[in-house]
């Protein structure tokens, strides 16, 4: 795949900010998205998300602040970059009267020659081949979506951006898609996907920024979000003794034993295989030595929660 | 990426195959411009034969005046109807974000539809046009024939006529973002307000600004009354290009200035 830029994120902003007239919906959001990642950008409706991607794709002006696509500044260079950027902004929409092949024709048209090779490509890749040649007014909603990502597919992209993808698809629609995102990811491309689906964007994302009121309150890996690793619940056939031996070490902060479990504090999830060999070479059986696995969900609601008490 | 701002054939082409593929209008449009002449044809034929002491022939020049008349009339309908969609088609159908989001400019994805909205309507007009110059030939019977150069003349003046309200039709579009509005201003604005204005000769020059006085104006000489519809306002020839490339360079200019500033 060919690559338009070395910079290590595909998309940084810089103190971003869209006000309509008196109300500021996105506020002063700096965001980066690591290139190659499933990036998450997580919100609750009205949380400025569409707004975010409409700026960065030229759909509307930002009022302040700096951005960079695929590294290059937007919107001086908006049409070199988005010539590499593939999107679906709120619901895929289309010219119902035409099939779904001359809907993509007509994409095609606006790109480039190269687009038009890759046609059928991006309908075989969504499962559309069998139904390009219907009126897209007979699609249901998934098909749309599907034809929405073969539209983004044309322009063979380094970075894909969707809005709600997963709005309208089936349990199987939903498994399909997120079968895609990986795939996509793996060929070293990067996907940021806006979503209100806490559940979704966690089984599908590797990286997260999590948008309340305009502002990004948190971003970063899946795994730093959730605090994973931080609590260890480990039990043994000896708890007294597993005290003895997980208090010895320096990484572990804290212990709390409820009869049944020992809950562990721990400084750092890279300590746990020496914990576990500290136990057993101590003659510890040891039946359960489980990182705490926090959902984002929760992460989500801590942050939001501690945003509306501080306010 | 200068090439990229340009409105490019494919472009072009693909928007034709938006209108091509476009039942519905393609039948209005072929209703408002052949339809309309056949079914007038065929009705003056039908009256002519059943009672030709009272009713004269289909053909001639005088009647191809009135057949001019009438496709510039149903034409400029036509027109609306097709320069609206042209002009705000990708939006009311939600994808100009989508074509927006090519990075392709606003500004080539603007000029690219003018000639494929012309390349839809115009055979349409030509096709009318012919057959109302074949019938006012064929059937012309004891009325005095059109020569060639009329035929062509009268020709060239439809077809003008019609493209001048097409163009109008897709800046008004693009300005409003709506074609309802689009079609009903323009309605308005030829079938009303330009009769009314160029009817009130207080008005004075006023009256030669109006673009459908100035293409009124243009009408050849030979077709007399039967291809005016409002008073007779003489325009010379360089009064008349000033009042429709005035109006269309404004108009497009505006139009394309607002699809470019406008949120996507």
């Amino acid at each position: 795949m060919h690559t338009t830029s070395i910079s290590p994120y595909v998309v940084e902003t810089q103190g971003l900010t869209k006000s309509f007239g008196e109300r500021t919906v996105v506020r002063g959001v700096d965001l980066r998205v690591p290139r190659g990642s499933a990036f998450g950008y997580l919100g609750p409706n009205g949380a400025g998300k569409t707004t975010l991607i409409r700026m960065l794709l030229g759909l509307t002006p930002a009022s302040s602040g700096q951005m960079q696509l695929l590294g290059l500044p937007v919107p001086e260079r908006r049409a070199d970059a988005l010539a590499r950027v593939g999107a679906i902004v709120e619901e895929p929409r289309f010219h119902g009267h035409l099939t779904g092949r001359e809907n993509l024709r007509v994409v095609a048209a606006a790109r480039g020659t190269e687009a038009f090779d890759r046609i059928d490509g991006a309908l075989e890749q969504v499962g559309l081949t069998a139904r390009a040649g219907d009126r897209v007014k007979t699609y249901s909603l998934g098909m749309r979506q599907r034809l929405g990502i073969a539209r983004c597919l044309l322009a063979d992209p380094e970075l894909l951006i969707l809005d709600e993808p997963m709005n309208g698809l089936d349990p199987a629609g939903i498994q399909e898609f997120r079968v895609f995102v990986r795939s996509f990811v793996e060929e070293g491309r990067t996907i940021v996907l806006s979503s209100h689906l806490l559940d979704e964007v966690e089984k599908t994302c590797d990286h997260v920024a999590i948008v309340d009121g305009g502002t990004i309150v948190a971003q970063g890996s899946i795994a730093e979000l959730r605090g994973e690793g931080h609590t260890l619940f480990v039990e043994t056939d000896d708890h007294q003794l597993a005290r003895r031996v997980l208090g010895e070490s320096t990484a572990v902060e804290r212990i709390v034993d409820d009869g049944t479990v020992l809950a562990v504090s721990i400084l750092d999830a890279r300590v746990i295989p020496d914990l576990n060999r500290r136990l057993v070479e101590a003659g510890v059986s040891v039946r359960r030595l489980e990182p705490q696995q926090a959902s984002l969900e929760q992460r989500f609601l801590e942050i939001t929660t501690r945003l509306e008490n501080a306010a | 990426m200068t090439a990229f701002a340009l409105p490019a054939p494919r472009l072009v082409a693909a928007d034709v195959l938006k209108l091509r593929k476009n039942r519905s209008l393609a039948v209005v449009t072929s209703l408002l411009t052949i339809g309309a002449v056949a079914i007038t044809v065929l009705v003056i034929e039908l009256m002519h034969v059943a009672n030709p002491a009272k009713n004269g022939p289909v053909g001639g020049v005088n009647n191809l005046g009135h057949f001019a008349s009438l496709i510039g009339l149903l034409g400029a309908a036509a027109a609306a109807i097709v320069g609206s969609r042209v002009g705000a088609g990708d939006k009311d159908a939600g994808v100009y974000r989508d074509l927006v989001v090519t990075g392709r400019s606003r500004t080539s994805l603007f000029l690219s539809r003018i000639p494929a909205g012309a390349a839809f309507l115009l055979p349409f007009v030509a096709a009318a046009y012919a057959f109302a110059a074949v019938s006012s030939v064929a059937l012309a019977g004891s009325n005095p024939m059109p020569d060639t150069r009329l035929l062509a003349l009268t020709g060239l003046w439809t077809v003008l006529s019609v493209a001048f309200f097409y163009l109008l039709s897709v800046a008004v579009a693009a300005l409003l973002g709506s074609r309802s509005y689009a079609i009903g201003v323009v309605l308005a604005f030829r079938l009303a307000i330009t009769p009314v204005i160029a009817s009130i000769s207080a008005l004075g020059v006023v009256r030669e600004l109006m673009p459908g006085v100035a293409i009124q104006s243009l009408a050849p000489s030979a077709l007399g009354d039967a291809a005016r519809m409002g008073p007779a306002i003489p325009m010379s020839t360089g009064a008349v290009a000033a009042v429709l490339v005035g109006w269309a360079v404004v108009a497009v200019a505006a139009a394309g200035w607002r699809d470019v500033s406008r949120d996507a």
